[in-house]
């Protein structure tokens, strides 16, 4: 169970996808639709993952520079001790913020579609138990467990899209383009967010086997997340139109709700879908859990566990921060705005900062 | 500003929360960490601590008042003195009764001894036969037994005594004493296991003696590269353990692993292979076995061949498996045995049976006390109506047919079989029956309890069933707390513990991951053997090709 055990490729893989895909399956649609307004979102989600692969290739790149070296470690290389620890910092900040967000997100929904009486503080509770039991095996066993829940999902995600085809009208989705290029790019900073997720690169790469595939992994990480984005949103647009996703919050669910299969055991199976996307919440959760402990510990140069569990009521608290599901979405965007000055801009400055330095780091 | 930002501010019962979320997994793993601490501290046994008033000295009269003294008292011990060769020069033979074999005593050793040596040694010419004899000139000329050896020390001589073998003392020579193989071994005759039943296959299993296991392992598996090497543990009561691995496929790190592990054990009397499996495991904190043990001798040699120790223990038919991956647990030698399509549907079957048996009473109770409106209907409707007369929650309703289960199978177990079988009927169908009628469980309930039971017999390996049982328990509490997100949140955490686990170095949930396309030719599917060319991957095999 030690930590040097190494990843392989498509263990990388499998650790950028699970941890895209989150929230975004059951949001991404309204979101997208809200800012792009015609059924067009499926172009804009594509747009977004190309640029969500920019800049993990970037990512990539600069990680690549420093073999074995972690985010933590060549941050501090690179622009220097304290201008390091504070971006550091931002980027354990970011993680503890994302993984707050997930727990939130998961009792939100638990509470409006599963469990009405039960209060949100039980559930965050008993997910965080189980989530630092896995953490606390390292990154060898959390990347196993992905590798398990994965399969799952694809399968059951699939199996469902299929299934929503029933009440799927490809008029909803025309015209394509009908108002031009414009919308289109309108929502592209919304999608590009919901890819959040490739910047586990600045931590992985450092473990992987071969590092000279990582652009590889993450290239097809984030390909698997854009065809289940795309599936989504072309599934909820085909069968709710434009209109109708905007008006809702959690459209995903409402069109598995929408339509049933008399006959066999289930009649309705958001049920499904609703394992998996707790699976996906529990392994983004984890793994960001796992990023933000790993940069305080590197960052103080110490052993990681003491800060697994010092994370934990900090996660807590700040799940507990927004007092309803307005404020959640509102907290979620601008983490994700955060996402894109840390992950798009910060490491294209990195990169040029380092090559500029060359021989001294 | 500020007032919004006070807005925010939790409330008291968020940070008290928050001290919980931390305390309890802390505190949880500060108790689990103590525990292991206390169990690895297993002091190194050092008895080789030479003790000059314990050892041989050559002089009989010595010897054997020192054997007497200490050994006396033992009825059985038998001490027969005699002249040897002919001659004035005096020696003992030792032996106890019943475990030693009294016919080749009489006709092989007593009966060489006591001949005229003298006379022999003219024959050959050769001056050595005068008298004093030594234990050289015994062992090479005179003494006609297949396995004979020499020790010094008294307790070496008392342990070798009471396996069986027979002790050779003379007077005027060197200090030791010759130790001939004369153990007689009661043993079963090798027959069919009882607990792995087969409809195809060899019949053969192993039996208590370790001599005809290997011997077994040696007739039907790989004869030149098969590696046996013995062992011996417990401190008072020595019994002799062998590792087995084929030496040009086995991972030489793993066999180290295994040796090491096995020289660690301190323990006075190992009596089964379930002590050696407890003592070797990773953790023993899981449920899972991390160890397979099995009676069958097929399954231990396909594991060699896959590059698998096998682990056998004096006293027991059961050898023991490692590393354990889980597949294994579900696996059945019949699915190779069978053609291909029926193997491979069987398999699927198992893993079905066992996520019912483990999942099935807790989704019951979630859909049931939760979740009523994802069922259909009609069904709903009428589990409605079924449920109108019972006085308890879902949770209860289970608790009690599945207590009363575990019971009758327990039961069921250690009777005499025609007994078992009126128990099974008794129990199952009348109280079944007749708890529905009374209205204390729900139709519905006794069937899904059924199937359950059904299902985790359908598990290959005794030990796995039961460790399915424990977590279907945990998993109806989950249910019963959270519904359906507490199914889930116990799937996690099952699939958490499996992918923490580690057996002998391999990832205990291999080979599901890491991802080994290969190696997936024989996991949830079993391939025709003609596409199953490599050895297991994860076995990191010296030798991965099974065939060309």
């Amino acid at each position: 169970m030690s930590e040097q055990e190494s990843l392989t490729t498509h263990q990388a893989v499998v650790i950028v996808s699970n941890y895209i895909l989150g929230v975004g399956i059951l949001t991404l649609p309204r979101a997208a639709a809200e800012k792009v307004k015609t059924p067009d979102i499926w172009l804009s989600i594509i747009i977004g993952g190309l640029i969500a692969m920019l800049a993990g290739l970037i990512i990539v790149k600069l990680s690549q520079k420093f073999p074995g070296m972690t985010f933590y470690e060549y941050s501090q290389r690179i622009v220097g001790k304290w201008i390091g620890c504070i971006l550091n910092l931002i980027v354990i900040g970011y993680f503890i913020a994302m993984s707050s967000v997930m727990l939130r997100a998961m009792a939100e929904v638990n509470t409006l579609f599963l469990l009405e009486g039960t209060p949100r503080w039980a559930m965050i509770i008993a997910f965080m138990w189980v989530g630092i039991y896995l953490v606390i095996g390292g990154l060898p066993a959390i990347t196993r467990m992905f590798e398990i829940i994965f399969p799952i999902t694809v399968i059951i995600f699939f199996m469902i899209a299929v299934m929503s085809l029933k009440i799927f009208d490809i008029n909803n989705l025309r015209p394509v383009l009908g108002l031009g290029i414009m919308p289109v790019l309108h929502g592209v900073k919304t999608t590009a967010l919901s890819f959040s997720g490739f910047e586990i690169m600045l931590l992985i790469v450092a473990s992987m086997k071969k590092p000279e595939t990582a652009k590889k992994a993450v290239l097809v990480g984030i390909a698997i997340p854009v065809l289940f984005y795309v599936t989504t949103a072309v599934m909820v647009i085909g069968a709710l139109t434009v209109e109708g996703v905007i008006s809702l919050s959690w459209p995903t669910i409402t069109l598995i709700k929408s339509f049933e299969f008399p006959g066999i055991f289930f009649e309705r199976y958001e049920s499904l879908l609703l394992v998996i996307w707790m699976m996906q919440i529990f392994t983004t959760f984890v793994i960001t859990h796992y990023a933000a402990a790993k940069g305080l510990a590197q960052s103080m140069k110490k052993d990681m566990h003491p800060f697994l569990y010092v994370l934990m009521p900090i996660i807590y608290i700040v799940a507990m921060l927004p007092k309803n599901i307005n404020d959640l979405f509102h907290f979620s965007d601008s983490v994700g705005n955060l996402a894109f000055v840390m992950f798009v801009i910060l490491p294209i400055a990195l990169l040029g900062i380092a090559k500029l330095r060359g021989a001294q780091v | 500003m500020w007032n919004t930002l006070v807005s925010y501010l939790p409330a008291w019962t968020v940070y008290l929360q928050a001290l919980i979320v931390v305390a309890v997994p802390y505190v949880l793993s500060r108790i689990m960490s103590m525990t292991k601490n206390a169990t690895d501290n297993n002091i190194e046994q050092d008895d080789n601590n030479p003790d000059s008033q314990h050892d041989i000295t050559g002089k009989l009269d010595i010897d054997l008042d020192r054997i007497r003294t200490e050994y006396g008292d033992q009825a059985d011990l038998n001490i027969r003195t005699f002249c040897l060769g002919n001659t004035n020069q005096q020696a003992a033979i030792l032996f106890v009764n019943g475990i030693s074999d009294r016919d080749l005593i009489d006709m092989h050793i007593l009966k060489s001894l006591m001949i005229d040596l003298t006379l022999m040694g003219d024959e050959q010419g050769r001056d050595m036969s005068a008298p004093p004899f030594t234990q050289q000139f015994l062992k090479n000329n005179v003494l006609s037994i297949g396995v004979v050896k020499e020790v010094t020390r008294l307790s070496d001589l008392s342990s070798e005594l009471l396996r069986g073998h027979t002790a050779l003392l003379l007077d005027r020579s060197n200090a030791s004493v010759i130790i001939l193989g004369t153990r007689k071994e009661i043993t079963r005759s090798a027959g069919e296991p009882s607990s792995e039943i087969l409809v195809r296959g060899p019949r053969l299993g192993f039996n208590e003696s370790i001599c005809d296991n290997t011997t077994l392992l040696r007739q039907h598996g790989e004869k030149a590269n098969l590696t046996i090497t013995e062992l011996r543990v417990g401190q008072r009561v020595k019994k002799e353990l062998a590792i087995a691995y084929i030496k040009d496929i086995a991972d030489d790190q793993l066999v180290q692993e295994v040796r090491e592990r096995i020289e660690r054990i301190n323990l006075d009397d190992i009596q089964d292979a379930g002590y050696i499996e407890q003592l070797i495991e990773d953790n023993y904190l899981s449920p899972f076995p991390q160890v397979q043990s099995t009676e069958r001798l097929d399954r231990v040699i396909s594991a060699l061949m896959e590059g698998r120790v096998a682990i056998l223990l004096d006293g027991t038919p059961f050898v023991l498996i490692v590393p354990t991956t889980f597949n294994m647990l579900l696996q059945s030698p019949e699915d190779y045995y069978e053609r291909w399509i029926p193997g491979t549907l069987v398999r699927i079957l198992r893993y079905f049976a066992a996520f019912v048996s483990t999942f099935g009473p807790s989704l019951y109770i979630s859909f049931i006390s939760f979740h009523q409106g994802l069922i259909p209907t009609k069904l709903a409707l009428s589990i409605a109506d079924t449920r109108v007369g019972v006085p308890f929650p879902s949770l209860i309703e289970v608790l009690i047919m599945e207590i009363a289960l575990e019971i009758l199978r327990e039961a069921g177990l250690r009777l005499p079989k025609p007994i078992g079988q009126t128990i099974g009927i008794v129990g199952g169908l009348v109280i079944g029956e007749a708890a529905v009628q009374a209205g204390i469980v729900s139709p519905l309930m006794v069937i899904v309890v059924a199937v359950t039971a059904i299902s985790s017999f359908a598990i290959p390996q005794y030990n796995a069933g039961i460790s399915l049982r424990i977590l279907r328990f945990i998993a109806m509490i989950f249910a019963a707390i959270f519904g359906l997100y507490g199914v889930v949140l116990f799937f996690l955490m099952l699939c958490s513990h499996l992918s923490k686990l580690i057996s002998f170095g391999v990832p205990y949930i291999s080979p599901a991951v890491p991802y080994h396309l290969q190696d997936w030719k024989d996991f949830l599917i079993r391939a025709p053997l003609k596409l199953m060319k490599h050895r297991p991957k994860m076995m990191n095999t010296k030798n991965p090709q099974r065939r060309k």
